[in-house]
């Protein structure tokens, strides 16, 4: 009896699934229909973060913003675990993620669009510190957030990391950065661009080693053979380069252009 | 990655699972029967501060401590912080949250016990200390078996928090390994692990509630 109510339901949700294929309109398919969502790290200023008024807010959901109002979608801003990325990609529940994701190391692991800007992965250290090349790190404690690309970097060079008294592994970058400025840590291995921000934005006395971890490219990741909605995205981008949006909005973050589309 | 090595890595966290649960019921289990005595004070003043501790510890996220603790004593303070630091920080606000609720379920063993046993006990001539310790702390204790049973299996869950505070512990390394190897094998071991060590803690204290079980 069971077994056969068992069989009746999933029959059942076949058929919903069946029927809700059928149903999709010709056109874009994303997770949710009719919405574009976007997953991000909600700490990780200035690419996308809490803003001042409480909303989300940042240079890259800004760019989704725009590429979504030109695609004709309803913008979903979906906060994810940043070491959850790819079971949330997975699951469908987000349609990209779109948050200073780093290219490099990653290629074969996500359907990407071009790279849209260029970043480094620098050492961040308190200004009376003492420690100005990366030679001078040895014997000091280092902080890198969980799965970024600094993680992966560091991985890279494991004589660097073995001078290290230790490699703390942290939730995210703010911690990293309230536990560089109470001393816990000497150096904070991050990106660039999110280490300018911080450093401009609470004026703290940091400084960024002028020695660079690596070089590498942020995109924007879709689930692996995603690429027709890559695609419709990538095209976007373009027409927002080419029209000067792109400039603008960059303008209005960093001061200067920093994207690489169509250059 | 091989299982060997991935079992291996969480076992490395489990052991830091273990060192924060082991030290966190060493410290807080004795400290929250002096809170239980506080609490249940009749110096005015030293009750009601235990009160407020109590309801302060209860009415906030354990997580909230942990940063409080160990970010406190720099952004309070001024205080540069030792990296050494990072793990005591982590016991010490284990072990005054879980004093607090064990304070409690203290205070409900301790007040459960009759007044005519008090009474009886001063009859005979016992002294106010003998009386406790002979006579109510083993009634006490046999009571209290249950809820402190439920408290220490949270507390297995609850060192996964520790992680604010960037230490790694076994929830940690499992969410680190399935976010490398894009596999939800992890969390599987790390809750086979949990479960584990709960059945462990379990039988054991049920094995001493049949210890204790004399008289009935």
């Amino acid at each position: 009896m069971a077994k056969k109510v068992l069989v009746a339901m999933l029959a059942l949700f076949l058929l919903f699934a069946l029927s809700a294929c059928s149903d999709e309109k010709p056109g874009i398919e994303t997770v949710k229909e009719g919405k574009f969502t976007v997953g991000f790290d909600k700490d990780f200023p200035p690419m996308g973060f809490v803003g001042d008024d409480g909303e989300y807010t940042g240079f890259d959901l800004e760019l989704a913003a725009e590429v979504a109002k030109r695609l004709e979608l309803e913008l979903v801003l979906q906060p994810i675990s940043w070491d959850a990325k790819d079971f949330e990609l997975e699951s469908k529940n987000i349609d990209c993620v779109w948050n200073g994701f780093t290219m490099n190391g990653r290629e074969d692991l996500y359907t990407w669009t071009e790279p849209y800007m260029a970043n480094r992965q620098v050492f961040v250290v308190r200004a009376d510190a003492g420690i100005s090349t990366l030679a001078d790190l040895a014997g000091k404690v280092v902080a890198v957030q969980t799965e970024s690309s600094a993680e992966a970097a560091l991985k890279d060079k494991p004589d660097l990391v073995d001078s290290f008294a230790d490699l703390i592994i942290v939730p995210d970058y703010l911690t990293a950065l309230m536990d560089l400025e109470a001393g816990a840590v000497d150096a904070v291995a991050m990106d660039e661009v999110v280490a300018n921000y911080q450093l401009e934005k609470k004026g703290v006395n940091f400084v960024i080693l002028s020695e660079t971890l690596a070089e590498e490219e942020y995109g924007v990741g879709f689930l692996l053979g995603n690429e027709k909605l890559r695609d419709m995205v990538q095209e976007k981008l373009e027409e927002m380069a080419a029209d000067g949006t792109l400039a603008r909005i960059s303008e209005a973050w960093f001061g200067k252009d920093v994207t690489t589309i169509g250059k | 990655m091989e299982w060997s090595v991935m079992l291996r890595e969480l076992a490395e966290g489990m052991l830091t699972s273990v060192e924060i649960f082991t030290l966190t019921l060493l410290f807080s289990l004795p400290l929250g029967l002096l809170v239980a005595f506080g609490r249940m004070s009749k110096n005015f003043l030293l009750r009601n501060i235990i009160k407020i501790y109590i309801s302060i510890m209860r009415g906030t996220p354990l997580m909230l401590q942990l940063m409080v603790v160990y970010f406190g004593p720099y952004y309070i303070f001024g205080i540069r912080l030792p990296q050494s630091y990072r793990f005591t920080a982590v016991i010490i606000s284990f072990v005054i949250n879980y004093a607090a609720y064990f304070a409690e379920i203290y205070r409900a063993g301790i007040e459960s016990i009759p007044l005519g046993q008090y009474e009886a006990a001063k009859v005979l001539g016992y002294s106010n200390a003998q009386t406790f310790v002979r006579i109510i702390l083993p009634q006490v204790i046999k009571r209290i078996l249950p809820p402190v049973t439920n408290e220490v299996i949270t507390l297995i869950k609850d060192t996964s928090l520790a992680f604010v505070i960037a230490v790694s512990e076994m929830f940690t390394q499992a969410r680190a390994i399935a976010s490398a190897q894009r596999s939800v094998a992890p969390y599987v071991a790390a809750g086979i692990f949990y479960y584990i060590f709960n059945y462990v803690v379990a039988a054991v204290m049920e094995w001493f509630e049949k210890k204790m079980s004399y008289f009935r």
